[in-house]
C-alpha cells in the first residue's frame, strides 16, 4: 500500500476518532469480527490499528470469514498486523470461537443483493444459522463484556412517507418475493438476538445501517453511489438506473467505524440503533456532485421505468438516538466523502 | 410532455433467422450505413442467437462474429452497436470480451425467461467494462407476469438499465402485453421493453399496447424481417409512434429508405404470416425454429402442422432446435 | 480376499452425497470419511445414518489421519480442488476430481480408464462431457476428417443448482477442451440449455460432427458397442437417436436418465459424472488387488 493512500486512510481515523480516550476501555481486551474481512471488517481494523498505535491499547483483534486469503491479498498491510488474527471458518457451522474474546462484532453475511437473490437460500441459513452459532457460542465465553449485531436498515420493510426513519417505524416485506429474503434474513436475526438477549441473558446492542461511503468500498457492488463512481472514473456517462428524486444518505467510512466501536463500548443491552447520515441526498445531486469531482464534462444519464413517480423512495436515518446517546457526530460531508473515495480509488487503480 | 421510445433496430440480427443466418457483410453494411443515416438510436448485428450462437444446433452463420461486428461498426457513426448474448451459447472469455474490444456499445444478456441468474457474471462484466447492459428475457409468455417481475428485479441487480421481454413465439394477445407490462413497470426502477413477433398478427398493436402500458423501449425490424413470421415492422411503427404523439429520433424518410433498401437487398422475401407461422404461435414455440421444423418435416415426410403441436406441448425452449429431429422421429414411428 | 479401497468424500453436498449412496453398493469400494464445512447439511444426516464417520474440518479432517485413506472424491469446487490437491498429492493420495479444475488427465471411462487409472489424480471433466465425450470418441475413430463437433445438451431447470449456474462458461471451456482431446478434433463447441419445464426432463445430449463422407455403418457398429460398454457402469444411458446424416452432419443422440439414489431420476447429468468417477476408483481398486 503506498504512502499516499496510508496517509488518507489515517488522516480519516484522526478526523473520525476526536476523543481517543473514550476507547481506552478497551486496552488489553480481544475483540472478535465475524465477517471481519469485508467493508466493516476493514475499518474496524484500520480504526483499530489507529488507536493501537495513538493510545498503545493492546487491542487484539481476531478477524473471521470465509475466504481469509482474499483479506490478505488485499490488504497485506493490515494482515500482517501482530495483533490481528484471521480464522478462516463459515459462520453457517461454526461452533466455537477463542476462550480469549471479550467483545464480538457479528458483522458476518454479504450485503451484495446479487447474491441475495442468486442464491435466496444460502442467504437465509447464513444469517439465521450464523446468528444463531455465534450468540450461542458467546454463551461459553468466560469473559464476554458485549456483544454488537450488524442488522440493517432493510428491517424497516417498505417506507412509507417517513421523512426520517427511527428505530421505532414498523414496515413490511413481501413474503412471497425471493427478492425480499435480505431483509427477512436480516429480521430473522434480529429476533434471535432478542432471544439470546432474552432467554440467555446475552448483553447484546443492535446497529441497523443505512448506507455507507468509503475507501475499501468495492465498486461493482449493485448500489447507486459505487456504480456512480465506477463510471465517472471510467470515463462516464454517469447512469442513473430508476427515479434519479430517490433520497438516500451516506456516512462516510471512518465515522462508521467510530460509531461502531463507540456503540459497542458504551450501547446498553437491548438498545437499537440506527447508524448512517442524516443528510439527503437525491440521486440526481448525487450524480452531479460525483461527476463534477472527476470531470465537469462527464455526461449524466437517466434510465428510469417511469416518467412520474407517485411515491419517492426515501432512505434516511434518523440518528437523534445514536448521536445523542453516544455523543457522535459526522465529521465528513458527502462532498468530502465522495471526493476522498474517488482519490482514494484512482490512487488504488491496479 | 415529451415521450421519448428508445427503439432498437434488429434487422441484422433477428433478420438473420429469416436467412437462416446467411446474412453477409455486405448486407451488413449498406443496412448498417441506412439505419445510421436514419439515426436509429441502436442497431443489433449478429447471429439470429446472439453472439458465440453459430452452431449445427442453431445454424451455422455465413459469416462470423468478428466480420459481422466490425463491419457493422465501420458503418455506423451515430448509431450504437449492439449484440445480443445468451449464457450458454456465448462465454466472456472466448466471445464477449473480443466483441467489445471490436467497439460494441450496447450488450443485451438474454435468457428462458425463468433463469435469469445465469446473466449474472454477463452482465456484471459488461457493466465493469461500462458499457451499456440490458437484460431480455425469452419466451415470456412462458411465465406468469409474478414470476417475470421476480426474473427481472434480479437482472436489475446484476446491472441491467432496462430488462426486455420477448414475445419469442409471436403468442401474445394484447391483454397478456398490457398485464406484463405494468406489472414490470410497476415493480421495477429501470426502464421496460418489448419485442414482438407477428405471428399472430398482432406485432404493431402488441407494441402499443406495451408502450400505453409504460413500456419505454421496443424492439423492430423493416419491414419485419426477423424469425418465423416476422417482427413488428420498424417504419409502420415509427409512424404509428410519431401519429400518437412519440418521439423515437428516427427520421421517417430516412426509416421509409432503409426499409426500401432492406426489401430489396437484404431480404429474399418480405416476411408474411404463413400457415405455419400460425401454428406455431399458437403453440407457442420458438419463432427461430421456423427453418429447421420446415427442413426436417419435408425430409421425412411429416406435416409441419403436427411437429409445431408437439413442440409446444414438450414446452420446449430456445436453443432445443435437436429436439425437432426427434420429435420428427417420433411422428414418423407412430404413423406406422 | 479382496480388500477395499478406502475413500474419503470432500464436499458434502448433492454430489457428495450421492457418491456415498453408490459406494455403500460397491464390492471395491468403502467410504471411510464424508467431510464437508456444515455438520448439520442433509448430506450429513445421510451419512451419520448410513454409519458413516463424518467431519466438518474439511481438508484437515485428512490431513489428521492421512493413512486411514486411500483414495479421495473432490466434490467441492475448482478453486478448492486446487487446493487440496497440493495437500493430498504430498500426502501420496489419489484423487478423483469432480470439479472442472483439469489439474489430472481427463478421463472417460469408456476410453481410456486404465491409461488413466496409471495417474493419481484424475479429473471427470463435465457431466456433459461424460455423456457426449464418448460418441465423439467413436466418431474420430470411425470417420475420416472430421472438421467440427458440436455437443448440446439440455438438463433440466431444477438439477442446475447455484454453482452450475455461475460457471457456465467454464462449463463450457472444459467440455470442449475435453471433445477436443478424445476426438482428434480441434474445432469443438459446446452449449448448454436449462429447461424449466415439468415434469423435469431427462437430460439429453446431441452431438454433431461436420463430415462430407461419412461411413455410417462403421459409426453404428462402434456406437452399440460404445453404448454398452458405458451402461455398464451408467445403466440409465441410451441412445435416443440412432446415428443419422442430415444436412452435412452426423447427428447422434443420447439420454442419461438417473439411478435415483439421490437426487430424483432426472436428474441424469449428476448420476453420469458420478458412476463415471465410481468406475474410476473402483479400478483403482481392483489395479491394487490385481483383478483382470
Amino acid at each position: 500500500m503506498t504512502e499516499a493512500i496510508r496517509h488518507l486512510i489515517t488522516e480519516d481515523c484522526r478526523k473520525s476518532c476526536k476523543d481517543t480516550a473514550a476507547f481506552n476501555v478497551l486496552k488489553d481486551d480481544v475483540i472478535l469480527v465475524t465477517g471481519g474481512t469485508g467493508f466493516m471488517g476493514k475499518w474496524i481494523a484500520e480504526m483499530i490499528s489507529y488507536l493501537n498505535e495513538t493510545e498503545n491499547l493492546n487491542i487484539k483483534l481476531y478477524l473471521l470469514a470465509r475466504d481469509t486469503k482474499k483479506f490478505e491479498d488485499e490488504v497485506p498491510h493490515l494482515a500482517q498486523k501482530e495483533f490481528i488474527k484471521l480464522i478462516s471458518h463459515d459462520v453457517r457451522n461454526l461452533y466455537d470461537v477463542p476462550k480469549e474474546v471479550n467483545y464480538i462484532i457479528h458483522a458476518a453475511g454479504t450485503p451484495d443483493n446479487r447474491d441475495h437473490v442468486s442464491q435466496p437460500l444460502k442467504t437465509l441459513e447464513t444469517f439465521y444459522k450464523g446468528t444463531t452459532n455465534i450468540l450461542d457460542a458467546a454463551t461459553r465465553l468466560p469473559s464476554l463484556k458485549k456483544i454488537l449485531h450488524l442488522s440493517s436498515h432493510t428491517v424497516y420493510g417498505k417506507n412509507n412517507d417517513e421523512s426520517f426513519i427511527n428505530e421505532n417505524y414498523l414496515g413490511s416485506l413481501e413474503v412471497n418475493n425471493v427478492n425480499h429474503v435480505y431483509g427477512e434474513s436480516k429480521m430473522v436475526a434480529e429476533t434471535i438476538c432478542a432471544i439470546y438477549r432474552n432467554q440467555f441473558k446475552l448483553p447484546i446492542t443492535v446497529l441497523r445501517p443505512f448506507a455507507f461511503i468509503g475507501p475499501y468500498h468495492d465498486l461493482d457492488k449493485p448500489w447507486a453511489i459505487n456504480n456512480f463512481i465506477r463510471d465517472g472514473i471510467l470515463g462516464g456517462p454517469i447512469r442513473i438506473l430508476g427515479n434519479g428524486e430517490t433520497i438516500r444518505s451516506y456516512l462516510y467510512a471512518s465515522d462508521m467505524a467510530v460509531w461502531i466501536l463507540k456503540t459497542l463500548v458504551s450501547g446498553q443491552p437491548g438498545d437499537v440503533y440506527n447508524i448512517g447520515s442524516k443528510v439527503a441526498v437525491s440521486l440526481n445531486e448525487l450524480a452531479q456532485k460525483i461527476g463534477a469531482s472527476i470531470n465537469p464534462a462527464i455526461e449524466i444519464l437517466s434510465k428510469s421505468s417511469k416518467e412520474n413517480y407517485t411515491n419517492i423512495s426515501r432512505f434516511v436515518p434518523e440518528t437523534k438516538k445514536i448521536v445523542n446517546a453516544l455523543g457522535l457526530e459526522e465529521t465528513h460531508t458527502i462532498d468530502d466523502a465522495i471526493s476522498r473515495t474517488i482519490v482514494w480509488n484512482q490512487l488504488n487503480k491496479k | 410532455m415529451l415521450k421519448h421510445i428508445l427503439v432498437t433496430d434488429s434487422t441484422l440480427r433477428d433478420g438473420n433467422h429469416a436467412v437462416a443466418h446467411q446474412l453477409s457483410a455486405h448486407q451488413i453494411a449498406i443496412y448498417a450505413e441506412a439505419a445510421d443515416k436514419a439515426g436509429v438510436p441502436i442497431v443489433e448485428v449478429g447471429h439470429g442467437n446472439g453472439l458465440g450462437a453459430s452452431s449445427m444446433q442453431v445454424g451455422l452463420a455465413l459469416e462470423d462474429d468478428v466480420t459481422m461486428l466490425e463491419t457493422a461498426r465501420k458503418h455506423l457513426t451515430k448509431s450504437k452497436l449492439g449484440i445480443h448474448v445468451i449464457p450458454g451459447f456465448a462465454t466472456i472469455k472466448r466471445d464477449l470480451i473480443r466483441a467489445l474490444d471490436i467497439g460494441v456499445d450496447v450488450v443485451r444478456v438474454a435468457s428462458h425467461c425463468t433463469e435469469a441468474d445465469i446473466t449474472q457474471r454477463h452482465l456484471g462484466f459488461v457493466r465493469e467494462r461500462g458499457k451499456e447492459a440490458y437484460g431480455v428475457l425469452m419466451m415470456s409468455h412462458m411465465a406468469s407476469a409474478a414470476v417475470l417481475l421476480e426474473e427481472a428485479q434480479k437482472m436489475e441487480l446484476y446491472g441491467a438499465e432496462g430488462i426486455i421481454i420477448m414475445d419469442s413465439a409471436g403468442a401474445y394477445l394484447p391483454s397478456d402485453v398490457e398485464e406484463k407490462i405494468s406489472t414490470l413497470v410497476n415493480g421495477l426502477k429501470v426502464p421496460v421493453g418489448f419485442h414482438a413477433h407477428n405471428n399472430l398478427g398482432l406485432a404493431i398493436a402488441n407494441s402499443m399496447t406495451a408502450i400505453a402500458s409504460g413500456a419505454k423501449l421496443l424492439d423492430a425490424t423493416a419491414r419485419g424481417f426477423g424469425a418465423g413470421a416476422g417482427n413488428a415492422q420498424i417504419e409502420v411503427l415509427v409512424a404509428v409512434l410519431e401519429k400518437t404523439g412519440y418521439i423515437t429520433g428516427i427520421d421517417f424518410y430516412g426509416i421509409l429508405d432503409a426499409s426500401d433498401l432492406a426489401e430489396k437487398d437484404v431480404m429474399p422475401l418480405v416476411p408474411t404470416i404463413k400457415s405455419e407461422s400460425i401454428v406455431s404461435g399458437l403453440s407457442g414455440v420458438f419463432s427461430g425454429f421456423a427453418k429447421h421444423v420446415t427442413r426436417i418435416s419435408k425430409e421425412y415426410g411429416v406435416d409441419q402442422r403436427d411437429v409445431y403441436r408437439e413442440l409446444g406441448k414438450r414446452k420446449v425452449v430456445g436453443g432445443q432446435e435437436d429436439l425437432i429431429i426427434e420429435v420428427v422421429m417420433d411422428l414418423v414411428k407412430n404413423r406406422k | 480376499m479382496m480388500k477395499k479401497l478406502r475413500v474419503a468424500i470432500l464436499g458434502s453436498g448433492n454430489i457428495g452425497t450421492d457418491l456415498l449412496i453408490k459406494i455403500q453398493r460397491s464390492e471395491f469400494l468403502e467410504c471411510v470419511l464424508f467431510i464437508g464445512r456444515n455438520l448439520s447439511s442433509p448430506g450429513m444426516a445421510k451419512a451419520i445414518a448410513l454409519g458413516v464417520k463424518v467431519s466438518d474440518e474439511s481438508i484437515h479432517a485428512i490431513e489428521k489421519d492421512p493413512d486411514a485413506v486411500d483414495l479421495v472424491f473432490d466434490a467441492t469446487s475448482a478453486k478448492d480442488a486446487a487446493h487440496h490437491w497440493a495437500i493430498l498429492d504430498k500426502l501420496g493420495k489419489i484423487v478423483v476430481d469432480m470439479t472442472p479444475a483439469k489439474l489430472g488427465g481427463l478421463c472417460i471411462p469408456a476410453v481410456n480408464l486404465d491409461e488413466a487409472v496409471k495417474q493419481r489424480n484424475v479429473n471427470m471433466i463435465t457431466c456433459g462431457g461424460q455423456a457426449s465425450i464418448p460418441m465423439a470418441y467413436v466418431i474420430g475413430k470411425t470417420q475420416k476428417d472430421v472438421k467440427y463437433i458440436e455437443v448440446v445438451s439440455s438438463i433440466a431447470s431444477r438439477s442446475a443448482g447455484p454453482a452450475t449456474r455461475l460457471n457456465l462458461d467454464e462449463y463450457v471451456d472444459t467440455t470442449e477442451m475435453g471433445l477436443s482431446i478424445f476426438s482428434n478434433v480441434k474445432k469443438t463447441k459446446a452449449i448448454l440449455n436449462l429447461n424449466p419445464a415439468d415434469p423435469c426432463i431427462d437430460m439429453q445430449t446431441t452431438i454433431f460432427a461436420q463430415v462430407e463422407n461419412p461411413d455410417m455403418e462403421a459409426l453404428k457398429k462402434e456406437v452399440d458397442i460404445m453404448i454398452e460398454s458405458i451402461r455398464d457402469y451408467v445403466p440409465g444411458y441410451s441412445l435416443l437417436v440412432s446415428p443419422i446424416y442430415e444436412n452435412g452432419r452426423i447427428v447422434i443422440m443420447v439420454k442419461a436418465q438417473g439411478l435415483g439414489d439421490y437426487l430424483p431420476k432426472y436428474a441424469g447429468n449428476l448420476d453420469i459424472i458420478n458412476c463415471a468417477a465410481i468406475a474410476v476408483a473402483e479400478q483403482y481398486s481392483k489395479v491394487e488387488n490385481q483383478i483382470n
